[in-house]
């Protein structure tokens, strides 16, 4: 398992097209890829390939998401996913 | 456990029915929720998954054609619809809603999306809040595209069906009939509407314009009351008990119908009794000879005749009571020339009771009544005619509507149109005025019709329309019984037949009480009928004579009430 925090880096957050960009990068690991909201009261969790469940998070520009993958290309999906969401 | 209520609508199509509520998703989709049977489970989904892909397909198809046309830009909001289609989150979840509840596609797919637009609606960013619409647009999508296949056959549906909707369309209400959907329960529409024409020519009872069923979801237990204009939600075990006593009765009785349409209508003690129908739409013609009905007593023009939501031309009037007398094979059909008044205030909302309604509009409508006389008229050599005015209050009245109908003939004649010169023409006996004064009426016309629920109405003071007053609506009130038997004494001398066609007369009790104060030819809805004939059958004209001159006597509506009951219920 692997796991990082980043902050959101594109300025309307993780809105459609951001949503839709990062499901279709999580699709093309195998490990399960789960992201986090650690900066609200509640942890709010999302399925990366879930756009819906991303929409919900209603991750703005700013707010602190922790990424986590399980699986065997663990590392490169925590890697790519990462770089994408600080922008 | 929730409290029985009343939603009061519109009579569309009459007889009552039980059942659970089935009900449309949306107005723009024919869609509707029920529950399946285990083994339409995995078609349901497979049904689901069709949609789906459809749905795809076509976003792809679309998505190209954005991208040939305005470029890579804006193709993005198509790919987050796409991506919704393979989310878990709402796919996956609908899929696990057919299978856990056996419901159908659309009832799974309205419940995961209500779900998933609470939780947009709780979004605090207001940009994320608006993409709501997105998974609005794809629920749009799959509804639409679930109609490219077929709903699942309501025949196998666990329960007996109401349809339940804002608006259920004709075509969809023709192409869902099956034995399972026993009623229909509208929150708009009228009895014009080419729904409510469906449902009775199917006959299944239906009440319209019942706004408060909005809040009515699929699997309600509902009772649609087409005899009284209500739908009642979540009945009690008393009033489920009534109706359920009454379908029964209603089913027994239309086992034995064929035996019994062409029984005579005597009485025990030999006494002939003419029973007619009322009926309020020309498509329930045929269902009335199909119930050995020996004239139809009531024809309410006015429904038809403003059947488009405007005023028909003269031909087209023609045609359709020329349809309307040759259904009736034979039996004398008495049209009732334009009422508009009382139950009808959807017209405009004003109570009319005590203003131009009846003859007093038409007489102010000329043009309007002429060419409904002329129609009339000349539909008569198609069949035995006999025309009624309504809402008749003097000889002046009278005299009027015979000018008007001397000019018709005079013009039929001129124009060399073919008519009956002989239909009879009749009063109807529902103001207090014309049931004083029917006696003077009498030289000018041939017959009479007694109207009871006006009678009543004007007599006891009662609006029946404000909910205030309705429960001191009384047939047995003492001053009804000698209004009645004043009526008949004054009648008696003229030799001028009269028919009572009101409500009164389709209630056992209280067409007892009619047998009984001499009134022997009686004019009922349909699906008073066959109860009605078996009340005649049963009952003894001595002994019901016997009876009136009892209730004759009492003072309280109450007493004898419960005097009729006794006698006609002790067998």
């Amino acid at each position: 398992m692997k796991e990082r925090e980043v902050v959101i880096g594109h300025r309307l957050g993780l809105h459609a097209r951001a949503a839709a960009r990062l499901v279709q990068l999580s699709s093309q690991y195998k490990s399960t890829i789960i992201l986090f909201r650690s900066d609200t009261t509640k942890t709010v969790e999302a399925d990366a390939r879930s756009i819906l469940s991303i929409l919900l998070l209603s991750a703005g520009f700013g707010s602190k998401l922790s990424v986590r993958a399980e699986g065997i290309d663990e590392d490169q999906a925590v890697e790519t996913i990462c770089q994408y969401l600080t922008g | 456990m929730k409290q029985e209520r009343i939603i009061h609508g519109v009579v569309a199509s009459v007889g009552t029915a039980i059942g659970k509520a089935v009900r449309t998703f949306d107005p723009l989709f024919v869609s509707f929720n029920f529950k399946l049977r285990p083994d339409q489970v995995r078609k349901e989904i497979e049904r689901f998954r069709a949609s789906v892909e459809k749905s795809r397909e076509q976003l792809k198809r679309m998505q190209s054609e954005l991208k040939r046309n305005s470029g890579p830009e804006s193709s993005f909001l198509i790919d987050a619809h796409l991506l919704v289609l393979q989310d878990r989150l709402f796919v996956d979840r609908i899929i696990e809603k057919i299978e856990s509840d056996y419901i159908n596609a659309e009832w799974a797919i309205q419940q995961v999306s209500d779900d998933l637009f609470q939780a947009y609606d709780r979004l605090s960013d207001e940009y994320l809040r608006e993409r709501r619409g997105d998974l609005d647009d794809i629920v749009r999508r799959l509804l639409h595209n679930l109609q490219s296949k077929p709903l699942p056959s309501f025949k196998k549906l666990p329960y007996e069906a109401i349809l339940v909707g804002k608006l259920v369309p004709p075509s969809t209400l023709f192409g869902l009939r099956s034995k399972r959907i026993v009623g229909l329960a509208t929150e708009t529409g009228s009895p014009l509407s080419h729904t409510a024409i469906m449902a009775r020519s199917l006959e299944i009872p239906a009440v319209v314009g019942a706004a408060e069923l909005s809040e009515v979801s699929s699997g309600d237990l509902l009772i649609v009351d087409g005899e009284r204009g209500v739908v009642i939600w979540a009945p009690s075990e008393e009033t489920l008990a009534q109706y359920k006593n009454r379908d029964r009765d209603g089913k027994k009785l239309k086992k034995k119908s064929g035996a019994f349409a062409s029984a005579p209508s005597v009485t025990e003690d030999s006494v002939q009794i003419s029973l007619g129908a009322n009926i309020n739409f020309s498509e329930e013609v045929r269902s009335a000879v199909a119930h050995g009905c020996q004239f139809i007593g009531l024809y309410r023009t006015e429904f038809d005749f403003f059947r488009q939501g405007k005023q028909p031309d003269e031909e087209s009037l023609v045609a359709d009571y020329s349809l309307v007398l040759k259904s009736a094979k034979g039996a004398p059909l008495t049209f009732r020339t334009i009422d508009v008044g009382i139950d009808q205030k959807s017209w405009d909302g004003v109570n009319m009771n005590l203003g131009v309604r009846g003859l007093r509009f038409c007489l102010e409508n000329k043009d309007l009544f002429k060419k409904q006389l002329r129609s009339v008229y000349r539909a008569s050599v198609h069949g035995p005619t006999r025309l009624l005015l309504p809402f008749v209050s003097s000889v002046d009245d009278l005299d009027s509507a015979h000018a008007v109908i001397a000019e018709v003939q005079a013009e039929l004649s001129a124009r060399r149109q073919a008519y009956d010169p002989h239909v009879p023409i009749g009063v109807m006996i529902e103001t207090p005025a014309a049931a004083q004064t029917c006696d003077l009426m009498a030289s000018r016309v041939d017959f009479f019709c007694l109207g009871t629920n006006d009678l009543i109405q004007y007599y006891l003071v009662i609006d029946r329309s404000d909910q205030s007053v309705v429960h001191l609506y009384n047939p047995f009130h003492p001053a009804i019984l000698r209004c009645l038997q004043q009526v008949y004494s004054l009648l008696r001398p003229t030799g001028k037949p009269v028919t009572v066609c009101g409500e009164m007369a389709a209630d056992p009790p209280s067409a007892a009480v009619l047998l009984g104060l001499g009134f022997t030819s009686l004019s009922v809805s349909l699906p008073a009928y066959l109860r009605i004939k078996r009340l005649i059958r049963s009952v003894s004209m001595a002994q019901l004579k016997d009876l009136a001159a009892q209730i004759l006597k009492m003072h309280k509506p109450k007493e004898v009430e419960e005097k009729v009951r006794a006698t006609v219920y002790r067998k």
